[in-house]
C-alpha cells in the first residue's frame, strides 16, 4: 500500500481486532487485547469492576461529575501502546465501558425506574415494526475549529473562564466541573501517551497537542484522533463528522507546505489516519466531508481536497466515508475526480446539495451564517455547528396501511396496534382509504412524538455529555449540557422509510381496486393475508405494473409528494422536550431490512419479510425508466420543506459509465440533481455480487441497466449466457 | 404524420455528447451481418419473444391479447406507430439533464432517414425547443432525405463501415458509394459529423487504413469512433425468430487500440473507442 509500508499496514489492519479472527461488523465497539502489553496499565476486566467501585465513591455527585470522573478512571488506567509502526496511539479500552457500567445504570433507573411506560411504549412500538426509537447518543460533532484553535487545554481554559463569569447554581457548576475533570483527565492521558512513546514525531506532537492548540497538519490530525477515540469509543457518543476536512485543516496544511514540509509526508499521515478509521471497520463508516463555500461565495475547494481524495483513492479504501457538498462553485473537477472514483468502485462518496440544506435551514430559522457553515452529521443528515439533534426515531410507512386494511390490527401479528377503523368493505372510494392511512399515521406520529418527547429530558441525565458541550459555546453560555438543550439548536427528527413501497402500494390498490375494478379491496386483502400465495400471477401483474414512484409518472408521483407534504405539515415545527422543534427526513439506514421483515406483503406485489425500499428511492426493481426519471421524481419533493435529508440511490453499471461519455453523463446527473432541489444523491456502481444477485433473482433488479455497445438495455432482456459474460468482466474490476 | 419508433431510450450516454434521449426508428435499407438491433431491420411491426422471461402466466393465449398484458414482459412488441406530438413531451422530459451534461435527442434506428419527413418534423419542434439534435445514419439514403433533416440537425453521428465497394456489400448487402457520397455532401455543408466505425474481425477489420485515408481530407469531422464488435445481441434474434447473423469473432483490446492508433496516424481527428 502507498504511503505505509506493509509492516505499518499489518499492524493497524489488526490494531482494533484480530483479522484473523471472524469479525461482525455489526457488533459494535470491540477491543484487541493482545496488541497491549499488561505493564501499560489494568487489565480490561478490572477496568470495568473498577468503574462501578469508583463511582461509588461518588455517589452523592452530580452525574456530569461521576461520569467525568469514570472517563477520567478509564484515561488513566486503560492500557496504552504507542507502537512505532503507528503514528497514532493504540488504547485498549474501547469498547465502551462506561456504557457497560455507569451510564447502563442510568440509563436503567430511567427508564426502568422513572418512566417505566415511555420505555414500554417505545419498545412495543420497536417490536411491532412500526417506529424504531433509541436514545440518540450518535449524531454528535463536537465545533472542530475551537478545538484546533484552542487545543485541549484552551477549550478548558474558555470552560473555567465561563463557569467563573457569574454566580452558579449547583447545577450550572456540576456542568462545569464535570467539563473540567472530563478535560483534564485528556491532558493527563496525553502525557501517559507521551511518557510511552518513543518515536520523535509523536512524541513531539503529543507534548504540543498537550500544550495548547495543534501547530501542523499532523497534530491536527493527531488531536482529531484522539477526541474521535475518547468519544466515541470511552465517553459514549459517537463522532458523526471529522469535519469539513478541507476546511478545518487547511490552515496547518498551508503552514506545513510553507515550512517545507513534504507534501508526500502529509499525504503519508493522512493515509495512517484514514487507515485507522478503515482498520476499526465499523459498519456505519466514519463521516468527513469536503466542500461548501467560503464567505465571499467561492467554493471552499482547494488543493487539500483533491489531496485528501487523491490518497483516499490511492488506497482504495471505503472508510471514512466522504460527502462532498456541492454548490454552484463547486469546482467541476473536483466533482469528475470523485464521479470517477465512484465509477471505479470507490464509492463511498455521497453528494449533498449545499444549496438546498442552507435553503432548507433559513427557512427553519438559521442564519444564513450558520447554514453555510453546517455540518453534514452521519450518513446525508446536517445540522448547524454547536447544534445536537437527535434523529434515531425511524417510521415505517406500510403500519399505517395494514392498520388501516384490517381495522386496526397489524397485517403480520394480528395485534391491535392501530386505530380502530371500517372493514376493508366500508372504503368507499380510495381518497376514502387514503384518509384512514393519514389518521392512522397521525396517531402514530403522535405517539412517537409522546414517547421521545419523554424521555430525551433524561438523555443529559443518562449520559451527559460534558466533553462535547464544552466545546458547544452555546453550553458554555447557557451553562448546560449539549444533548439537554444546550446546543445553539436542539431539535428532533422523525425519519420516514419506504417512501417507494408505500407510495407504490397506494397507487395500486387505487389502480386495480378503485379505478379497474378487478378486485375487491376485501379480495386483496385476503390475498395481501394469504402473501399472494397462489396469486403469483396476480402478484407479477402488480410488479410489472410500471406506474410506481421513481420513474417520473405523475400519478404515483403526486401521492408521494403529497404524502411528504402530509407529514411535513403534521409534524414540523411540533415542541420537542429540549426547548427546539421536531423535524423529519427519510431516510431508512438498516430499516429497510429490520423492519421489512416485521412488515407485511404489500399490495406493489412485495411479500412478507422482503426488504423494503430506501430513503426516497424507488421500491426495489422498480426504478424502471432510468437514472434521469428517478431524480425528476426525487426532486418534486421540496427537500427546503425540512430540515433533514432527502437521499437518493443511483445504481449504474460500469459499463454504463465508462468513458468520456459516461463520467460527463454522471456529471450531469449530478448537477440537474443539485439544480432541481436534490439534496443528497448517491451513485452506485454495481459490482460482480450485486450482478449475480440480479441473475438469481431478475424480479429484483426490473431497473438494472447495462451498456452493451452503443445502447443500453435492461439487465433482465439479455440471456444467462450474455449475462455470465457480464459478470466476469465485473469480476476483473478492482 | 406518423413513423414506427421500436424504442426511446432515455439515459442514452453513448449516442452523442452528454446525456441524450434516443428515439429508435424502425426499418434499416443495410443488413449489416453484425447488427446488434436487428428488431430494427424491418418497418413492419414484429412481436418478439424472450422465453427466458417468460413466467407461463398464459396471458397471450387468452383472446385480445397485446404485448402489455405479458406479465413477464416476455413478449415485446418492437414499432409503435407515434406522431411528433406523441413524441416531444417524451423527449422533452430530461431536459434539464441535457442543459447540464451538454447533450440532447438523438434520432437512430434502424436507419431513421427512411422516415426523414418524419425526422425533419420532429427535429425541427427540438430546435424550436433549444434541444441539441443528433441523426445517427447509416448514410445509406437519398440526398433529398438528407436535405431534408440538415437545417434542423446539430451532428450527424456518421457509420462508415467499409470502404472498399465489395466489402461493404459482403457486410451489409448494399454497396457504400452512396455512403462515401452523402459523407463527403455534408462534409461539404460544413455539418458536425462524427464519424462511427464498427470493428468486425475477418470482415471489416482490413479496411481501417482505407477508411483513415478517406476521411483525412474531411474538414467536418469532430471525432471518430472505433467501436469494438460485441455480440450481446444473441437473444433478440433469438426473441423474434431470425436467423442470427452474428459473427462469432471478438476484436481484442489490442486490436482496437491499434485500429485507433492507426486512424490517429493517418487523420488529425480525435479519435476514441
Amino acid at each position: 500500500m502507498q504511503y505505509i509500508n506493509q509492516q505499518s499496514y499489518e499492524y493497524i489492519k489488526n490494531k482494533y481486532h484480530d483479522t484473523g479472527k471472524p469479525f461482525d461488523p455489526y457488533k459494535r465497539f470491540i477491543r484487541h487485547d493482545e496488541i497491549f502489553s499488561p505493564d501499560s496499565g489494568m487489565a480490561p476486566e478490572d477496568i470495568i469492576e473498577g468503574i462501578t467501585e469508583n463511582d461509588a465513591i461518588y455517589a452523592e455527585l452530580s452525574h456530569p461529575v461521576r461520569k467525568a470522573r469514570a472517563l477520567e478512571y478509564v484515561l488513566k488506567n486503560t492500557r496504552i501502546s504507542c507502537d512505532g509502526r503507528d503514528i497514532f496511539p493504540a488504547i485498549n479500552m474501547i469498547d465502551r465501558p462506561l456504557s457497560k457500567t455507569i451510564i447502563k445504570k442510568w440509563r436503567d433507573e430511567v427508564f426502568t425506574e422513572t418512566i417505566p411506560d415511555v420505555e414500554a411504549r417505545r419498545s412495543q412500538l420497536e417490536r411491532d415494526g412500526i417506529v424504531a426509537i433509541s436514545p440518540d447518543y450518535d449524531h454528535s460533532v463536537p465545533v472542530w475549529d475551537r478545538l484546533f484553535t484552542l487545543g485541549f487545554s484552551g477549550i478548558l481554559e474558555e470552560s473555567e473562564k465561563a463557569r467563573a463569569s457569574k454566580s452558579r447554581t449547583e447545577e450550572e457548576d456540576a456542568f462545569f466541573e464535570g467539563i473540567k475533570i472530563t478535560y483534564e483527565a485528556v491532558l493527563s492521558f496525553i502525557d501517559r501517551l507521551n511518557a510511552m512513546a518513543t518515536a520523535p514525531k509523536m512524541k513531539s506532537a503529543l507534548a504540543s497537542i498537550r500544550r495548547g492548540a495543534p501547530q501542523s497538519f499532523y497534530e491536527a490530525l493527531l488531536l482529531s484522533y484522539l477526541y474521535f477515540m475518547i468519544s466515541e469509543h470511552i465517553d459514549n457518543l459517537q463522532v458523526r463528522s471529522l469535519s469539513g476536512f478541507d476546511t478545518s485543516f487547511y490552515k496547518l496544511y498551508k503552514k506545513d507546505i510553507e515550512n517545507g514540509v513534504p507534501e508526500e509526508e502529509i499525504r503519508s499521515d493522512l493515509a495512517y489516519y484514514f487507515l485507522q478509521f478503515t482498520a476499526i471497520g465499523n459498519y456505519w463508516n466514519q463521516p468527513v466531508y469536503l466542500g461548501g463555500e467560503n464567505e465571499d461565495g467561492k467554493a471552499v475547494i482547494n488543493e487539500l481536497s483533491y489531496l485528501f481524495l487523491d490518497t483516499y483513492d490511492e488506497m482504495g479504501l471505503y472508510n471514512p466515508k466522504i460527502q462532498i457538498k456541492v454548490s454552484d462553485s463547486t469546482p467541476r473537477g473536483i466533482l469528475l475526480k470523485a464521479l470517477d472514483m465512484i465509477r471505479r468502485g470507490r464509492n463511498s462518496i455521497v453528494f449533498v446539495s449545499d444549496k438546498t440544506i442552507r435553503r432548507a435551514m433559513e427557512r427553519a430559522g438559521v442564519s444564513p451564517e450558520d447554514a453555510r457553515l453546517a455540518n453534514i452529521t452521519g450518513c446525508y443528515e446536517y445540522s448547524s455547528q454547536g447544534s445536537y439533534c437527535s434523529g434515531m426515531n425511524y417510521v415505517n410507512l406500510m403500519k399505517p396501511l395494514e392498520y388501516a386494511l384490517h381495522q386496526g390490527h397489524d397485517g403480520v401479528t394480528g395485534v391491535m396496534a392501530g386505530l380502530d377503523c371500517t372493514p376493508p368493505s366500508g372504503y368507499g372510494s380510495f381518497e376514502e382509504l387514503y384518509e384512514e392511512y393519514k389518521r392512522q399515521l397521525t396517531r402514530i406520529i403522535d405517539v412517537t412524538v409522546d414517547t421521545v418527547n419523554g424521555f430525551e429530558s433524561y438523555l443529559s441525565v443518562i449520559n451527559p455529555l460534558s466533553m462535547l458541550s464544552a466545546t458547544f459555546p452555546s453550553c458554555l453560555e447557557k451553562a448546560k449540557d449539549a444533548i439537554g438543550g444546550g446546543g445553539c439548536y436542539n431539535g428532533s427528527i422523525m425519519t420516514f422509510g419506504f417512501l417507494g413501497d408505500i407510495t407504490d402500494s397506494l397507487m395500486m390498490i387505487k389502480k386495480y381496486v378503485y379505478e379497474k375494478k378487478e378486485l375487491t379491496l376485501s379480495d386483496l386483502v385476503s390475498i395481501l393475508d394469504k402473501n399472494f400465495e397462489g396469486e403469483e400471477l396476480f402478484r407479477r401483474k402488480l410488479l410489472a405494473d410500471r406506474g410506481k414512484w421513481g420513474n417520473n409518472k405523475e400519478r404515483p408521483d403526486a401521492i408521494a409528494v403529497d404524502l411528504v407534504n402530509f407529514i411535513v405539515k403534521n409534524l414540523c415545527g411540533r415542541a420537542n422536550s429540549r426547548d427546539d422543534k421536531w423535524n423529519c427526513g427519510f431516510h431508512v439506514a438498516r430499516m429497510s431490512y429490520t423492519q421489512g421483515k416485521l412488515t407485511a406483503s404489500s399490495a406493489n406485489g412485495r411479500l412478507y419479510g422482503e426488504e423494503l425500499s430506501k430513503n426516497i428511492s424507488a421500491s426495489m426493481g422498480q426504478n424502471r425508466e432510468g437514472a434521469t426519471a428517478a431524480i425528476l421524481s426525487a426532486t418534486k419533493i421540496d427537500a427546503t420543506d425540512f430540515t433533514c435529508d432527502a437521499a437518493l440511490d443511483l445504481g449504474l453499471l460500469p459499463s454504463t459509465v465508462k468513458g468520456e461519455d459516461g463520467l460527463e453523463a454522471m456529471y450531469g446527473l449530478l448537477t440537474s440533481f443539485c439544480r432541481r432541489g436534490g439534496h443528497a444523491l448517491h451513485i452506485n456502481v454495481f459490482d460482480a455480487d450485486t450482478l449475480r444477485d440480479a441473475q438469481a433473482h431478475p424480479e429484483k433488479y426490473q431497473d438494472l441497466q447495462i451498456r452493451v455497445c452503443g445502447w443500453n438495455v435492461l439487465w433482465n432482456n439479455i440471456n444467462k449466457e450474455e449475462q455470465d459474460g457480464f459478470i466476469r468482466q465485473a469480476e476483473a474490476l478492482v | 404524420m406518423t413513423a414506427a419508433i421500436f424504442e426511446i431510450k432515455r439515459f442514452a450516454v453513448h449516442d452523442g455528447d452528454g446525456i441524450r434521449t434516443t428515439v429508435f426508428f424502425k426499418g434499416c435499407p443495410l443488413r449489416c451481418v453484425w447488427c446488434h438491433n436487428p428488431e430494427g431491420l424491418t418497418a413492419i411491426p414484429q412481436t418478439a419473444h424472450y422465453s427466458h422471461k417468460c413466467i407461463g402466466c398464459g396471458e397471450c393465449k387468452k383472446e385480445g391479447f397485446t404485448p402489455e398484458d405479458c406479465l413477464g414482459e416476455a413478449t415485446v412488441l418492437y414499432g409503435k406507430e407515434m406522431t411528433v406530438e406523441e413524441l416531444l413531451p417524451i423527449l422533452l422530459e430530461d431536459r434539464d439533464f441535457y442543459e447540464t451534461s451538454g447533450g440532447g435527442v438523438t434520432l437512430s434506428g434502424g436507419e431513421c432517414l427512411m422516415q426523414a419527413d418524419f425526422c425533419a418534423e420532429l427535429l425541427k419542434k427540438l430546435k424550436e425547443n433549444e434541444i441539441h439534435t443528433a441523426v445517427d445514419t447509416c448514410g445509406f439514403v437519398s440526398k433529398e432525405s438528407l436535405d431534408k433533416v440538415i437545417p434542423y440537425t446539430d451532428v450527424f453521428l456518421y457509420d462508415i463501415k467499409a470502404y472498399d465497394e465489395e466489402v461493404h456489400i459482403k457486410c451489409t448487402e448494399v454497396s457504400n458509394r452512396i455512403i462515401l457520397e452523402n459523407l463527403a455532401y455534408l462534409d461539404s455543408l460544413n455539418k458536425k459529423i462524427e464519424v462511427r466505425i464498427p470493428y468486425v474481425p475477418d470482415y471489416n477489420d482490413d479496411q481501417i487504413e482505407k477508411i483513415a485515408h478517406f476521411l483525412a481530407p474531411l474538414q467536418s469531422i469532430t471525432k471518430i469512433r472505433v467501436l469494438p464488435y460485441h455480440n450481446y445481441a444473441g437473444s433478440k434474434y433469438k426473441a423474434l425468430d431470425i436467423v442470427n447473423t452474428l459473427p462469432e469473432k471478438l476484436p481484442t483490446d489490442e486490436e482496437i487500440k491499434i485500429a485507433v492508433e492507426t486512424i490517429k496516424k493517418l487523420t488529425n481527428f480525435v479519435v476514441l473507442s
